[in-house]
């Protein structure tokens, strides 16, 4: 690494700020940041908060923190390349912020906090009718609203088919766009977040399965001497996580109660290791014998998928060392973790810090059995 | 193992059904399926076109002795990275970068992101 020129290392962060439309920053403001910290996690909204050095006499003392360029709702895109791969790490809007004001010379610091997009649809509280959509239609309507921000949507058929029956029921909403759509999710097994990238000022907004088939991330090696490429890494089997929900569903007509069968979860999640863990826990779930059977059949798995992970595994890499990015809310391998542990998992929630000449991932990881299913994993 | 569900190995079988990996320049490529004559389909990787050339670039004077995977390894840290240097000059054969010593080639700027038509 000695022949990089400075600047050129193998991590390169790029930062763009403005309202609507991001622009890179100058390049005070670029040199100022002090650390950065970006959470992402499944089935969550994602935050960051970054830190900049606060200078008396500054640009960003002097102007730009008056003229509003780090005022709330401002969009913050951060874009990190590894190894002159390019990736969108965030976007995001300005919530808060806070200026930290210090006797001790260069200790003044501004730290500002945000959260992703879906802070947009999570501002205004709407009451609204459905007539005659299935579910995800209705969310493709309520998407529809917020294409300006460059939101595309990723928006996929629900796993039981609900054929609307205008006549019976329309489906209301009430509160925010983001309230209604999270709770379409859960109600049918899937999640709903935004997804930056592919390009800056991108995203996709997912509500379907969670991504647990296709092409696994680079594997985490642990254990294996110069080959490790975590720290560390640590892993949890809680044998009550799992439970399995009952539900009755009775008909309107002849008013007989039945209860429904238990439906395989595995075409929402693909299972991942190969000893499923059996449901110690049962439990009973209310309010569904009053609702339409396709919506209590959908409730019945989205509630047996949602528990069904009992294994957790959280640990820390370094992206130099490791020369990938993790991203969470897909696949990856783990080697070196013992007979039991290895194999594939679903990435849960990674947390980047980034800090000049140091990015770190903390991650947490979970699957729903012990031993992996195939022999490999991609290295 | 247990028996093989629908869902697994449905794709892991078909050679080109997975996207190349964000490091590689066919990553964006589009997957093809050619249908042959007995009705089996071969999947392939379609042609892909360079990216257009507006993107800014800083100017390197070419060395004796220096190799585009160099290059790539000097400005770009990893060694495999050298093919966005030759999308952006643009050349055909890589060898043609660093052939005459004191040419001078453009090297894209350190965390850029390929203009062309990106596919997730």
């Amino acid at each position: 690494m000695s022949e990089q020129p400075v600047g050129h290392g193998p991590v390169h962060i790029q930062l763009l700020m403005g309202p609507k439309l991001a622009r890179p920053v100058p390049l005070e403001v670029a040199e100022a940041l002090l650390s950065a910290q970006i959470t992402t996690t499944a089935g969550e909204r994602s935050g960051f908060q970054f830190a900049f050095d606060l200078t008396k006499n500054g640009l960003l003392s002097r102007r730009l923190l008056p003229e509003g360029f780090f005022d709330p709702k401002t969009r913050v895109i951060v874009t990190v390349s590894v190894r002159g791969t390019p990736e969108v790490l965030f976007d995001g809007l300005i919530v808060r912020q806070e200026v930290g004001a210090s006797n001790l010379p260069g200790h003044s610091t501004l730290t500002v906090t945000g959260e992703d997009l879906t802070l947009l649809m999570d501002l205004e509280e709407r009451t609204a009718r459905y007539p005659n959509l299935p579910p995800s239609q209705r969310v493709l309507a309520i998407l529809r609203r917020y294409s300006d921000y460059g939101i595309r949507p990723d928006v996929y058929q629900e796993k039981i088919a609900q054929p609307p029956h205008q006549d019976l029921r329309v489906h209301y909403q009430t509160g925010t766009d983001l309230q209604y759509v999270t709770e379409l999710a859960r109600a049918n097994g899937y999640t709903f977040y935004l997804e930056p990238g592919p390009g800056p000022g991108h995203s996709a907004a997912r509500w379907g399965p969670e991504v647990r088939i296709g092409l696994r991330q680079h594997a985490l090696n642990v254990n294996m001497d110069a080959l490790s490429t975590v720290d560390q890494l640590t892993f949890a089997y809680d044998g009550t996580a799992r439970e399995e929900p009952q539900a009755r569903w009775q008909d309107p007509g002849t008013r007989q109660s039945t209860l429904l069968p238990q439906p395989p979860v595995s075409p929402l999640r693909p299972p991942l290791g190969r000893r499923p863990t059996p449901a110690l826990k049962r439990k009973t779930l209310s309010g569904t014998a009053k609702q339409q059977r396709e919506q209590a059949e959908a409730e019945l798995l989205a509630r047996a998928a949602v528990s069904a992970d009992v294994i957790s595994g959280s640990g820390s890499l370094d992206v130099g060392r490791h020369g990938y990015l993790l991203q969470p809310r897909r696949l990856v391998g783990v080697r070196g973790a013992g007979r039991a542990y290895d194999g594939d998992y679903f990435v849960k929630s990674v947390t980047h810090n980034l800090r000049p000449g140091s990015f770190q991932q903390n991650f947490t990881l979970s699957r729903e059995g012990l031993e992996a299913r195939g022999d490999t994993v991609r290295p | 193992m247990a028996e093989t569900e629908p869902y697994e190995s449905a794709l892991d079988s078909i050679p080109g059904a997975h996207p190349y990996p964000r490091t590689s320049r066919y990553h964006d490529a589009e997957i093809g399926v050619h249908r042959r004559a007995d009705g089996s389909e071969v999947r392939y990787t379609k042609r892909r076109l360079l990216p257009p050339l507006d993107e800014e670039t800083e100017p390197h004077t070419v060395g004796a002795g220096e190799r585009p995977d160099l290059l790539g390894q000097r400005f770009l840290g990893d060694p495999g990275q050298w093919w966005r240097i030759a999308d952006a000059n643009p050349v055909l054969d890589p060898r043609e970068l660093t052939d005459e010593p004191g040419r001078v080639i453009g090297i894209p700027l350190t965390g850029g992101f390929p203009r062309g038509e990106r596919r997730v």
